[in-house]
């Protein structure tokens, strides 16, 4: 029986060709490292305070003051200016100088006093959803003492009770629960899923780029030689390299993310960090399928980018993936993304076991076995090398 | 891709307690609504978790047992509503949906409740009036999801694919040596390294021209989202754009050695630099280093100039620090550009001569 096994052989000559090019360096720990450092600082600190808004005073009473007092103690909001009237306060919008403003009408106060009307007006810059969000949501908290303020003013001088006014005028009141993000925090929302749709781009192009250097360079003879030809050994050999060095940084990032940046973990950490591997994995094989469909590796490398890219849409993760056309959320299936960002939104937030992930787990295992129906082609493209020359 | 471009009819549950005609009125406006569709009735919160858990429902509305009884005996009626927060586009709908129910609901059912107050507080309820607040987005009225997104992803396009272009042309340049014949010229190295630079950018440069009047100009139109600013306006941002980013291609085309290399890493910042443009999470709240790096990348200041300039109706004088940047690095880069192209002709120059 032979010591050495053309799986070590395979295995022993990529760790070699990683050690003999810069781009390996880069690609399994300087661009992996560099995206965790990017995803754990790019938000600061996850809560958006602070943001920078206008006010216009035309009634300049003590009515208006008060209302001003209360909107700059909100902390999603730092009133950076005044202005004069509407005009210029729009124009400080559209610079991005402020990101919404509170218009107060001349005469607010008075018109209050005799018991009639008036409205007050605040605008949100909505071209940049995610800030102007906020900014609505924090006016019209800072407001709602407001609304009322004149009725339970006249009462409380009338001499009523503060709670029976409040009972009347909000007879039912809904109790807004934000489940497993209650402070809103962007960190706690996009880091962890971000980092992984970064992070699958980069899996898929390394892959891609191990697989594509061989025929490139014309040694592709010589890999599968040194597997004797048996291309499910050739490729197993090279890319569990790969997978070792993306599996131990999945593992690190988890540990930064749910021990140092303590994102609220339901479920077990143990049972996330195996479908990371899996969806690693899964990954792989989508590269591996990628390019025996697509032998030529400029193009594949647009087609993966394309995949790469697809697939933060597709995951679902900002904009809902049922809100999309149906065609589209099937099309979503195709990307082990998509399984994977559903699997880690039950087992962070719904806190989520084993069985209710198991379809998700099944279907990431799927991957790789189409990718090994697809590696006789894979073989059949590598020795014929008609792909080699194409640009 | 994000075609029906707004959230709607997102599924919740609702676990009825209190089986009455006010929890049945309020059920029925809340399915009313465009934003919620009750998708099922549960008996308890158990179930109602357990749906939640295999993603079929996104929010819980729960009425208790005395959510009338509190609210006709003139008590204040609290009952909790559960949104999930997987994507805060689903929580904002939600919350958003039940808070315009429950004013309205409160609307209708308040005068029932005027048996319940004193004279003094009639008196005041019925001189005084409520101060009315209206907001208004700005620049995106429909509050699409699309028309905020898009944009950003276009200008992100014509960069990355250039960035692309100019590592494919220099990596090739690389590889087949294709500066030697430019190395033995007999002239000043300053000027041929100068011509070089100019000459490829030129050729990037009406070719991207087309490509992103075609990308900014005429996609837009097409599919419908914001186009507020006119093609004059346009260049003025495009041109410093498409320079800048041909600049930077090529000044980092002293470490492309071949076609392939560069564009992996390329394509694996295309997220990236969608949040380095401060479009989705704010400039102001980034650290420092980042917000350093938004400076240095053409494409971030480039993101925000275009979706002022696109979705805002800005005026140029609005954009003027992206501008500012984007005319900078331009300059910054063409020198070292031509510095790297001087010092590429050298190296080949010498390898030329020991051969």
């Amino acid at each position: 029986m032979n010591a050495i096994t053309p799986f070590v052989v395979v295995f022993r000559r990529e760790c070699y060709r990683m050690t003999s090019r810069r781009i390996y360096l880069a690609s399994t720990v300087i661009l992996p490292l560099l995206l965790l450092f990017f995803m754990c600082t790019i938000f600061g600190d996850g809560q958006m305070r602070h943001l920078p808004i206008g006010i216009v005073d035309a009634d300049n009473t003590a009515t208006s003051r008060e209302i001003i007092r209360n909107i700059a103690s909100v902390p999603t909001f730092f009133v950076s200016q005044h202005y004069t009237d509407d005009v210029s306060a729009r124009r400080a919008v559209q610079c991005k100088d402020i990101y919404g403003y509170l218009s107060i009408p001349k005469d607010f106060e008075s018109r209050i006093m005799r018991g009639e009307s008036a409205v007050l007006n605040y605008y949100y810059h909505y071209a940049l959803l995610a800030v102007g969000g906020e900014v609505m949501s924090g006016f019209e908290q800072a407001l709602i003492p407001v609304r009322m303020a004149p009725i339970m003013l006249e009462a409380e001088a009338l001499g009523a009770t503060e709670g029976s006014m409040q009972t009347f005028l909000l007879p039912m009141t809904s109790d807004d629960h934000a489940l497993y993000n209650p402070s809103l925090d962007y960190a706690v929302y996009l880091t962890l899923p971000i980092f992984y749709i970064m992070f699958q781009i980069l899996v898929l192009l390394t892959t891609l780029y191990a697989l594509g250097s061989e025929s490139k360079m014309g040694t592709a003879r010589d890999w599968l030689q040194s597997a004797n030809y048996r291309t499910m050994v050739s490729v197993g050999g090279k890319l569990l390299p790969y997978t070792l060095f993306f599996v131990v940084e999945a593992l690190l990032a988890n540990y930064v993310f749910f021990y140092w940046l303590r994102i609220p973990m339901a479920g077990s950490i143990g049972l996330f960090s195996l479908i990371s591997v899996l969806f690693i994995i899964a990954t792989q094989a989508v590269a591996v399928i990628l390019y025996s469909l697509f032998p030529a590796l400029s193009l594949v490398i647009s087609v993966v980018s394309m995949f790469g890219s697809l697939g933060a849409t597709l995951s679902g993760l900002t904009f809902p993936l049922t809100s999309m056309y149906p065609i589209i959320q099937y099309v979503a299936l195709l990307f082990p993304l998509r399984h994977f960002t559903e699997a880690m939104q039950r087992i962070v937030y719904y806190g989520g076991g084993f069985t209710s992930i198991a379809p998700m787990l099944l279907v990431l295992c799927l991957f790789p076995l189409a990718a090994i129906l697809l590696l006789p082609r894979l073989k059949r493209i590598l020795l014929i090398r008609r792909y080699d020359t194409l640009e | 891709m994000y075609a029906p471009n707004v959230v709607r009819e997102v599924p919740i549950t609702v676990v009825d307690h209190s089986h009455t005609a006010l929890s049945r009125h309020y059920i029925r406006l809340i399915d009313a609504t465009p934003e919620i569709a009750v998708y099922s009735y549960t008996e308890d919160m158990y179930a109602a978790k357990d749906q939640m858990l295999h993603g079929e429902v996104f929010g819980v509305l729960y009425l208790p047992r005395d959510f009338e009884q509190q609210m006709f005996r003139g008590e204040e009626s609290v009952f909790p509503f559960y949104a999930s927060t997987d994507a805060f586009l689903y929580y904002e709908a939600l919350e958003k949906a039940n808070l315009q129910v429950m004013e309205a609901m409160d609307g209708m059912y308040r005068m029932q409740l005027v048996e319940f107050l004193t004279p003094q507080e009639l008196l005041a309820v019925a001189s005084r009036q409520a101060v009315e607040v209206v907001g208004t987005a700005l620049y995106n009225p429909d509050e699409g999801y699309g028309i905020y997104l898009i944009p950003s992803v276009l200008m992100i396009i014509v960069f990355q694919t250039l960035m692309m272009l100019v590592a494919m042309m220099t990596g090739n340049e690389c590889k087949n040596r294709l500066l030697i014949p430019y190395s033995r010229l007999k002239c000043d190295r300053n000027h041929v390294a100068m011509s070089l630079v100019c000459g490829k950018s030129m050729v990037y440069f009406s070719l991207y021209g087309i490509f992103s009047f075609f990308l900014v100009g005429l996609l837009p139109l097409v599919f419908n989202i914001p186009h507020k600013a006119s093609l004059g306006v346009l260049a003025v941002m495009l041109i410093p754009y498409i320079c800048a980013t041909s600049f930077l291609g090529l000044t980092l085309s002293r470490w492309y050695t071949d076609a392939e290399t560069p564009i992996l890493g390329i394509a694996f910042f295309s997220i990236g630099l969608i949040f380095l443009s401060g479009v989705s999470y704010p400039l102001e709240l980034m650290p420092w280093y980042w917000q350093a790096v938004h400076c240095i990348i053409p494409a971030a200041p480039a993101v925000l100039a275009f979706v002022k300039l696109n979705s805002m109706e800005a005026s140029l004088t609005d954009v003027h620090s992206e501008l500012l940047i984007l005319y900078a690095q331009t300059i910054i880069y063409f020198f070292l550009a031509v510095a790297v192209y001087k010092d590429k002709l050298q190296q080949e120059d010498t390898n030329y001569k020991h051969s």
